[in-house]
């Protein structure tokens, strides 16, 4: 009995002995930062210091009550919503046209998923270029087809430029609605429209009470993740605008970095950051409650 | 209620035959049962009733429509699946109700129906449960009653009794059997279980490879069959088969008995029998072996019931015989039986051997 005891002890203290060096990095990677910014915003530091004067929650009393923390919220629930719901409107439809049998469906599912795998920084680039009001493409076949008189400044005006970075953002991921939507859909036994037909279903009653009910769970899970994804994404709308042109692309992730390192108010930056990150946090929490009422119904 | 017709269907895939010139009346309050090995075209054919599946020629009547290239909702009939096919987020209730709200039905109306559909197979006290939450058994109830809730004209059955356990298609098929008695609907079954279909079918249709073997009463499929493959299929163990040149001798294992067995004036054949091992099941003894003497050696069964005294010697050759009347004969080309099977050759036979 000792013995075992002893040799479980024995084999406790090699567990850990073994697991200190990752925990170690992790700490070093993670935790450290984290720690660093929830300093960083209770302190007013400037260009060039690594530390100043302790001022309490005063970054993010001016977060709260300044007007370009507000505006950049609004304009991340806009890129948020728009583009989620547009990618899940637009995979749902694809992912069931796809699940349905037809000559290349292959190629056809092979296609759909390039601009998941395309890197951003190349898609951005190619996107810039097509959006361009001179030499872009899109002005030009809007012009030829004739639905637009003169060339639209998408990316240089102000009512533009978020419906700009909101096609691009969609054109990114929506595959990944498609993959999901289409994993859920391939699992529907085909019996059950079988059943359904005989029973006198029309094919629309067929959707509304097989299929949607079926990728349901699916739907809602995947549109939250992309919700928490596209939250914190940075790089398409810092790439395509940089926040502008006036501050009209300007969500919170590009909020931060354009306090951080434009106007080096490091504070502040750290004060909004970790604002975000209470959103995300709550985010999460409806994530992890959709979950388990999906395992739930299994 | 209705009768169906099948006028010489095929279904032709990509790539094989399933169905190949299929003839088939279907009397009005009959229960059919389809039976063959898997991949012998039953579950096709079925579907070709329900219009799952377009045949690739041929006619299908149901009552006195043309049912063809009817919708399958169109056709008026039922479908049990083999995995019930329910629908995993609607509770058993609204299971039942399905096919009465697509219609459109008034709400009181499938009120009443549900209710009664339900307490036809006894499901009453499980309305608001979800499948996930049944018993194999109850599922299967759940899925008879949404068939039934729209009095179809034709039931269809498509092996709904082969995910439960063995005790309980006992059971099953004594309900459904008992069920389709009381409301008296053309049914028509599919299975690939010989004991299931002897069971519950007014006549079985064995088919192999896409075509119709034989249609007949399970006591004239088992007693008379058409060819060595239903001689084979039905009866477990199956029927000996004897080659002698042109023609093959046939003899279920429980007509092959020990000689002393036979009364003196009942004409019997001798067959010389080695018995290599014995199984003891209980009821009765299986004694496998090989007949021979006159006989090409040839591997058979006898089967004796426990109600016969009867203690094989492995590796001695003993005496056994078969009651004349109990022998088949086969063409050994084409597996044929060389007796007709009709009623009116039954009765020759009877006659002769009297």
């Amino acid at each position: 009995m000792a013995e075992s005891h002893n040799s479980l002890s024995g084999d406790r203290f090699l567990a850990y002995a073994t697991l200190t060096p990752s925990a170690f990095v992790l700490f070093l990677l993670a935790g450290v930062p984290t720690v660093t910014v929830f300093l960083t915003s209770m302190q007013d530091i400037g260009m060039g210091e690594t530390s100043g004067p302790f001022i309490g929650l005063d970054n993010f009393i001016w977060a709260l009550s300044d007007p370009t923390f507000y505006s950049a919220l609004w304009h991340t629930f806009v890129w948020v919503f728009g583009s989620v719901s547009i990618e899940m409107v637009l995979g749902l439809g694809l992912a069931l046209l796809l699940n349905r049998t037809f000559v290349f469906r292959g190629a056809a599912r092979a296609i759909i998923l390039a601009p998941y795998l395309v890197p951003t920084v190349v898609a951005v680039m190619t996107w810039r270029y097509m959006f361009h009001d001179i030499v872009g493409i899109i002005n030009a076949v809007l012009i030829d087809v004739g639905i637009i008189d003169g060339p639209l400044l998408w990316l240089s005006s102000q009512s533009l430029a978020m419906f700009s970075v909101i096609m691009v953002g969609v054109w990114k991921f929506f595959p990944f609605a498609v993959i999901a939507l289409l994993g859920i859909l391939q699992s529907i036994p085909q019996e059950q429209y079988e059943a359904a037909r005989i029973d006198g279903a029309s094919p629309f009653q067929q959707f509304m009470r097989i299929t949607l009910p079926y990728v349901m769970p699916v739907f809602l899970l995947t549109a939250l993740l992309r919700t928490i994804w596209s939250f914190h994404k940075f790089e398409i709308i810092y790439l395509m605008t940089g926040g502008g042109p006036l501050d009209s692309t300007t969500t919170l992730p590009i909020l931060v970095y354009l306090k951080a390192f434009s106007d080096f108010e490091f504070g502040r930056a750290a004060a909004v950051a970790i604002l975000t990150f209470g959103i995300l946090c709550i985010l999460l929490g409806g994530y992890f409650i959709l979950i388990k009422r999906a395992e739930a119904r299994q | 209620m209705a009768r169906v017709e099948i006028k010489d269907i095929g279904k032709v895939f990509a790539d094989h035959t399933a169905v190949s010139n299929i003839n088939l009346t279907v009397e009005d309050g009959e229960f059919l049962v389809l039976l063959g090995p898997s991949g012998c075209g039953k579950s096709t054919l079925l579907r070709m009733i329900a219009g799952l599946e377009l045949p690739t020629y041929g006619d299908v009547f149901i009552g006195e429509r043309k049912a063809t290239r009817l919708q399958p909702k169109e056709r008026n009939i039922a479908m049990v699946f083999q995995n019930y096919a329910l629908y995993p987020h609607l509770t058993v209730y609204e299971n039942i109700a399905f096919p009465l709200r697509v219609r459109s039905v008034e709400k009181k109306l499938i009120d009443e129906k549900v209710r009664s559909a339900a307490e036809l197979v006894g499901l009453t006290r499980m309305l608001n449960r979800k499948p996930r939450q049944m018993s194999g058994g109850e599922r299967q109830r759940t899925a008879l009653a949404r068939s039934l809730v729209r009095d179809p004209d034709v039931f269809l059955l498509d092996e709904p009794l082969s995910n439960l356990d063995a005790k309980l298609r006992h059971s099953a098929r004594e309900e459904l059997r008992q069920f389709q008695d009381r409301i008296g609907v053309t049914s028509i079954y599919v299975t690939h279980d010989q004991v299931e279909a002897m069971g519950l079918g007014d006549r079985i249709v064995v088919m192999h490879a896409g075509t119709v073997r034989q249609v007949g009463t399970p006591e004239e499929v088992y007693l008379y069959p058409a060819d060595t493959f239903v001689a084979t299929f039905m009866g477990s163990p199956p029927m000996n088969l004897v080659s002698v040149g042109n023609v093959t001798l046939g003899f279920r294992p429980e007509t092959f008995l020990p000689e002393t067995n036979f009364q003196t004036d009942i004409a019997t054949t001798r067959i010389s029998f080695l018995v290599h091992r014995v199984e003891y099941l209980g009821g009765d003894q299986l004694l496998y072996g090989t007949v021979g003497g006159t006989l090409p050696e040839t591997a058979a069964i006898a089967r004796i019931p426990s109600s016969v005294h009867y203690s094989p010697t492995v590796g001695t050759e003993a005496k056994f015989a078969v009651a004349n009347v109990d022998l088949r004969y086969f063409d050994s080309g084409s597996g044929k039986a060389l007796i007709p099977t009709d009623e009116e050759g039954i009765m020759a036979r009877r006659a002769a051997h009297g």
